[in-house]
């Protein structure tokens, strides 16, 4: 990739300090220059994200980057401990410290000693992949460094995967506890890395089941089944019938029956999804039904089969992310590191359904039948919590979008 | 929280006691928001001249946020705009970005066809020490555009403003030795429009015609001939180096006009620019300067004694905190991002006053624990006004006085600073104070 015309993908280490300050009780001290700081509250913002009195920066002089001084940030630490005494203070390196080499994890700790909060380093300054990786790092460290075994609470679950950078995630959260809740009689413990606390992190060990929503989430998955036992269900739930996999598995590794009622719901909106391609056929469409999806990985590989289900040929499935930071990624869903021959890709779209993100979308001429799944968000905002895309809900929702296009096709 | 507003009251230095920036403090080691950064005062400043096309260099985090700003930004051109970006990765960092950027700038040239270029390093770019200076000429002799490297990294200075800085001065290598006119041009406004200015209005009604005014609003055409203008106007330090380069160069003299709000010291500059213009001082300048000083004579008696912290503003920091002092007002605290020799006379006069506290600005998070300390008045600078009153503190309004000049500062200050003392007096009640 040379040159990019509009955003790039996020850096890991922005998804990094998102996903930190999701999590209460817990401060964010960027050791760097301020106006990285001051310049990403607008992100966070967006995301839905609250970071006052939890984000700070140390900045940095002329004077720390040539001789490597750390006193600043030692300082800041103890500041931060004393003032604010939260449990944990999350030390994350810029990308300046990180290309002069500090060593924020040899800081951390020393000053372990001098300050009653835990201090847990990210040494990513931004050039180890872009949020992917950053997703991965953070759920990694978050599991290793603060859940203790505890005694096992029955019925219990944490939510692993959950990114603040993806559009609606809040929502997805919201439906997948209501789905538990409705069919298991099930309550979350913590979620990684979504509206949570550092108590309910440290209490992650105490549930009986680990629901991973996305890949970047399955090492830390794994680290908790080996580390506290505790088995993981892997099966994002968009559409119809992945929910319903998704709640037999559950049932499967909680052992517990799923609420007849809510099958029966699932099962009838199953079972009129099915004949929605043969109608939509039978009603004389002009063309097959093709489609587009863009959109972080599972994403694309789940909404891409409920399309597929639908009778519509996907024709480019598209990772907003490298694949790095997923393990063994289908084939056919690629990543654009040229930002070009992916706007190009869009702008030659026609009559096509796509489900992508504003700066994708903005590329589609009038033809096209469009639906935002997938941040960034640059026209309007992100408000609501209540509007999935996963689950039953989701589906419904997606299915508006999908008669609405069949619509365009008659 | 237990952070002791004390101990934080303590660490401040005495005015008296400063000698350049490096002895004014930060109120805290760890900040919240922090300042600006340099990029993005150079993203203002290239916002600024239409037909120019601002390239970041720098890592993702960097790119992706002044894109961000740009996004809904007419000037800019919205989403698919004249903001683009090189993002350097790991490889980029160890082996240099130079490929990148010569393969990039082909994209660039044969997609936007900009009038000039402003390469904008960042200060991973600095760190790694790519020579963005010889980049940026190789790229203007290749491809026949003004190219100009702006470096911003920001461990080396404070805020944004070196950032506007820079970008303006590098435009100087864009101008071109053409016959003089009697134009003025404006240089140095960083908000608002240069035509809702008095100034604009008095230069107007003298029959001035207005050249260049960068970066408020200007043309690369503009650029490239403002060489041809009797006199430019600095409304603000950002600008003073660019001037001066073009005065040497040019020959070019220069007035200082800032966001003056002495009533004499305005009156003093629109005698010295219309000296220069060879063209007489419209009649109601005088009458202005009158009425500026009646008001001030009036706000004096009100004013008497009412505290302040002073925040940011558009103001001309110590030219308005002497002022104010001489008023009979007390700044307890004032926090500034800048301080160099300029700024003596004004500290001097400040120090017959009082000899207020300092430190560095953008870090309101421990700021709270400072008020319940010093219970001040006033409040001058961005802040949240329901938590401020809480406290006791009324906020002065001041965004509006980034686009004034000219004696209509002074007014609106006075009354702004009148209109919060008078809510102040209710807040206080409120607070128990």
């Amino acid at each position: 990739m040379s040159l990019c015309r509009y955003l790039p993908v996020p850096s890991d280490r922005m998804a990094i300090i998102w996903s930190l300050l999701s999590v209460k009780n817990s401060l964010v001290l960027e050791y760097g220059p301020a106006g990285t700081t001051h310049f990403s509250m607008g992100l966070y913002g967006t995301l839905g994200i609250d970071f006052e009195n939890r984000l700070f920066t140390t900045h940095m002089s002329e004077d720390d980057v040539v001789m490597g001084d750390v006193t600043r940030l030692e300082n800041a630490i103890k500041e931060l401990d004393a003032s604010y005494e939260p449990e944990v203070i999350f030390v994350v390196a810029s990308s300046v410290s990180a290309v002069i080499g500090t060593d924020i994890k040899g800081v951390c700790n020393y000053m372990q000693n001098e300050v009653k909060a835990k201090l847990v380093s990210f040494e990513q300054g931004g050039f180890r992949g872009d949020y992917g990786i950053g997703l991965n790092e953070v759920y990694k460290l978050l599991v290793k460094n603060l859940p203790q075994k505890s005694d096992k609470i029955d019925g219990s679950y944490n939510i692993l995967g959950a990114s603040m950078g993806r559009y609606r995630m809040e929502s997805d959260v919201w439906e997948v506890q209501n789905l538990m809740r409705d069919a298991f009689g099930m309550q979350p413990v913590a979620c990684l890395c979504c509206d949570t606390t550092v108590e309910q992190i440290k209490n992650m060990a105490a549930v009986s089941l680990n629901l991973v929503f996305c890949s970047e989430a399955l090492e830390a998955a794994e680290y908790l089944k080996e580390k506290f036992g505790t088995p993981y269900v892997y099966c994002p739930p968009y559409g119809y019938k992945k929910t319903m996999a998704f709640l037999q598995q559950v049932s499967a590794a909680a052992g517990k029956p799923i609420a007849p009622a809510l099958m029966a719901e699932l099962g009838k909106k199953t079972r009129n999804f099915g004949m929605l391609g043969m109608y939509a056929m039978m009603g004389g469409l002009k063309k097959r039904p093709q489609a587009v999806v863009k959109a972080d990985y599972d994403t694309v590989c789940c909404i891409a089969e409920f399309l597929k289900e639908a009778g519509f040929d996907v024709t480019h499935k598209i990772c907003s992310h490298a694949l790095k930071s997923v393990m063994n990624p289908v084939p056919d869903v690629k990543f654009y590191a040229d930002e070009k021959e992916r706007l190009d890709i869009f702008r030659s779209l026609q009559n096509t359904l796509v489900l992508a993100d504003d700066v994708s979308i903005m590329q589609c001429d009038n033809t096209n039948t469009c639906l935002r799944i997938s941040a960034p968000v640059i026209n309007g905002s992100q408000v609501a919590t209540h509007l999935p895309f996963m689950g039953i809900k989701g589906a419904d929702y997606l299915m508006e979008t999908i008669e609405l296009y069949y619509q365009q096709l008659y | 929280m237990t952070i002791n507003g004390k101990d934080l009251v303590a660490k401040l230095k005495p005015l008296s006691s400063v000698e350049s920036i490096k002895d004014i403090p930060q109120l805290t080691q760890a900040m919240f928001p922090g300042t600006h950064c340099p990029l993005m005062g150079a993203a203002m400043a290239v916002g600024g001249i239409k037909g120019a096309l601002l390239v970041v260099v720098g890592t993702d985090e960097c790119t992706y946020y002044t894109k961000s700003m740009t996004l809904h930004s007419e000037r800019f051109g919205g989403p698919g705009g004249r903001c683009v970006s090189v993002v350097l990765d790991g490889h980029d960092v160890t082996f240099g970005s130079t490929p990148k950027m010569h393969k990039a700038f082909k994209e660039i040239v044969a997609e936007y066809k900009p009038e000039c270029v402003f390469l904008v390093t960042t200060c991973v770019v600095e760190v790694i020490g790519d020579d963005y200076d010889a980049i940026a000429a190789e790229l203007s002799d290749a491809y026949g555009i003004p190219v100009m490297a702006v470096h911003t990294e920001h461990f080396k200075c404070e805020d944004h403003l070196p950032g506007l800085e820079r970008t303006i001065t590098a435009c100087f290598d864009m101008m071109e030795k053409v016959p003089q006119n009697d134009t003025a041009n404006v240089l140095g406004q960083r908000m608002g429009e240069f035509k809702t200015t008095e100034l604009y209005k008095m230069l107007v009604k003298a029959g001035v015609k207005i050249g260049m005014q960068l970066p408020a609003g200007t043309t690369v055409d503009e650029i490239k001939n403002a060489a041809a203008a009797r006199v430019n106007i600095v409304v603000n330090d950002i600008a003073l180096p660019l001037a001066k380069k073009m005065k040497a160069r040019f020959g070019i003299p220069y007035v200082y006009f800032n966001k003056f709000v002495y009533p004499d010291k305005i009156y003093a500059s629109y005698k010295e620019l219309f000296e220069y213009l060879g063209v007489p001082l419209p009649e109601e300048i005088a009458a202005y300067y009158n009425e500026a000083k009646e008001a001030v004579t009036a706000a004096g008696k009100a004013l008497g004694g009412v505290s302040y912290i002073y925040g940011n503003t558009p103001y001309y920091c110590f030219e308005m905190n002497a002022f104010l002092a001489s008023l009979g007002m007390v700044p307890q605290v004032i926090q500034t991002n800048r301080f160099s020799e300029e700024n003596d006379y004004y500290v001097q006069e400040i120090l017959k006053h009082t000899d207020p506290l300092v430190c560095k600005a953008a870090n309101i998070a421990p700021m709270q624990y400072v008020y319940d300390e010093l219970h001040p008045w006033l409040y001058m600078g961005h802040e949240f006004g329901a938590r401020l009153r809480k406290k006791g503190i009324a906020i002065v309004h001041s965004d509006a006085a980034g686009s004034m000049l000219g004696f209509e500062v002074t007014n609106y200050l006075l009354k702004q600073i009148t209109v919060a003392a008078e809510e102040a007096k209710i807040y206080r009640k409120e607070a128990g104070l």
